[in-house]
């Protein structure tokens, strides 16, 4: 059936998208245009069912319900794959706050305990790769 | 002391009991530790402080991979380093081992040398690894493709040196478990040479209690599998 294949080939694309491509602002754009659309199609759907059962069975799905399922579960695997991948920038956001904020600390404890003797290092002791600053996307 | 050119790294994660006697055994060879806590709830830190081990203390818990970076970049900013070794807090590594990969890595041997439990087979010492803990463990390094193609025996081993090039250009951005690997395929792309030296772990019911579960495998490919194209 055609709305197999449809299907599976979204939910690839959703993983091959999410996890080989870096965030740009392309995508951040094409996400929002993605969910505006998903979002007038279900208006649409509500108000013309009989037009949803129509488009279904074109591409072999028995009852429109059916393909709102079926669209629903696509973008609901956007959706979750997409705060992950939000949720795993904040922590490394957080990780690099946590490491500053523990490194700047133990400069003063070691030199309490006599530990360190050496002047002040005043440069960032945690220097990162200027790619992870631009990846710092919103996500819708 | 010998080895003032090297710093030890221990990521430090509730280890109250064993940590103290840990940084003792290190420090009659080497002279630089710093102890990074991440996070413990335990009195893990109140215990590094009694000890000659510098402290770092992470505000909160982040994982074993973020720790070491840590630790890195604390003793990358000390001067005078040139070798960095990593070491478990549970007491699982022997320090003569650490000594010998250190020499290793001076005599110009590699510039990354890990740890290995398994090369012990082949200079016919007994073979210590609990059964179930090698099959896991030749399991991650059967799925993992870039480990096979360096010849690496074990790609989970704690106890590893890096020359002062290396280290500065580490950047670990995996938090938890999956930093081993992580650090195996960075290793794998770069131009270091990296070898292994057999050493021997101490299974004693403490290490073997805290040690991973078999079932964090699949959240280590999990890692891996999603993680993004830096």
């Amino acid at each position: 059936m055609i709305v197999q294949v449809l299907l599976v080939l979204a939910a690839l694309g959703a993983l091959v998208y999410f996890v080989r491509l870096a965030h740009n602002v392309h995508i951040r754009a094409s996400k929002r245009i993605a969910f505006f659309a998903f979002i007038v199609v279900n208006i649409y759907a509500v108000l013309r069912p009989d037009d949803m059962t129509w488009t279904a069975q074109q591409i072999g799905v028995g009852r429109g319900t059916d393909l709102v399922v079926y669209l629903l579960v696509v973008a609901f695997v956007f959706g979750m794959l997409n705060t992950y991948l939000r949720q795993r920038e904040i922590s490394n956001h957080l990780t690099d706050l946590a490491r500053t904020v523990a490194l700047r600390d133990a400069e003063l404890t070691n030199r309490d305990r006599g530990l360190v003797t050496e002047p002040l290092v005043t440069e960032p002791l945690v220097t990162e790769p200027q790619s992870s600053q631009t990846r710092s996307s919103k996500t819708q | 002391m010998a080895n003032d050119d090297t710093w030890v790294i221990i990521p430090v994660y509730n280890e109250v009991t064993v940590i103290a006697q840990v940084v003792a055994d290190l420090h009659t060879t080497f002279r630089n530790i710093v102890c990074v806590d991440d996070g413990s709830t335990d009195g893990s830190a109140a215990q590094i402080a009694t000890t000659a081990a510098h402290l770092v203390r992470h505000p909160i818990n982040l994982g074993q991979g973020a720790a070491l970076q840590t630790g890195l970049c604390y003793a990358l900013a000390r001067p005078g380093g040139r070798f960095f070794v990593t070491f478990d807090a549970d007491g699982q590594h022997r320090v003569a081992d650490a000594g010998r990969m250190v020499d290793a890595a001076r005599s110009g041997f590699a510039d990354v040398v890990l740890g290995s439990r398994f090369l012990d087979q082949h200079e016919g010492r007994p073979h210590r690894v609990p059964l179930l803990k090698r099959i896991t463990l030749g399991l991650v390094v059967a799925l993992s493709p870039v480990a096979r193609k360096m010849h690496l025996t074990d790609a989970h081993n704690g106890l590893r040196v890096f020359n002062r090039a290396v280290a500065g250009q580490l950047r670990i951005r995996m938090n938890g478990m999956a930093h081993a690997s992580e650090l195996v395929s960075l290793l794998a792309r770069s131009s270091w040479t990296v070898r292994e030296l057999p050493v021997t772990i101490r299974y004693t019911e403490y290490s073997t209690s805290k040690g991973q579960p078999l079932i964090n495998g699949i959240n280590i490919l999990f890692d891996l599998a999603v993680r993004d194209q830096r």
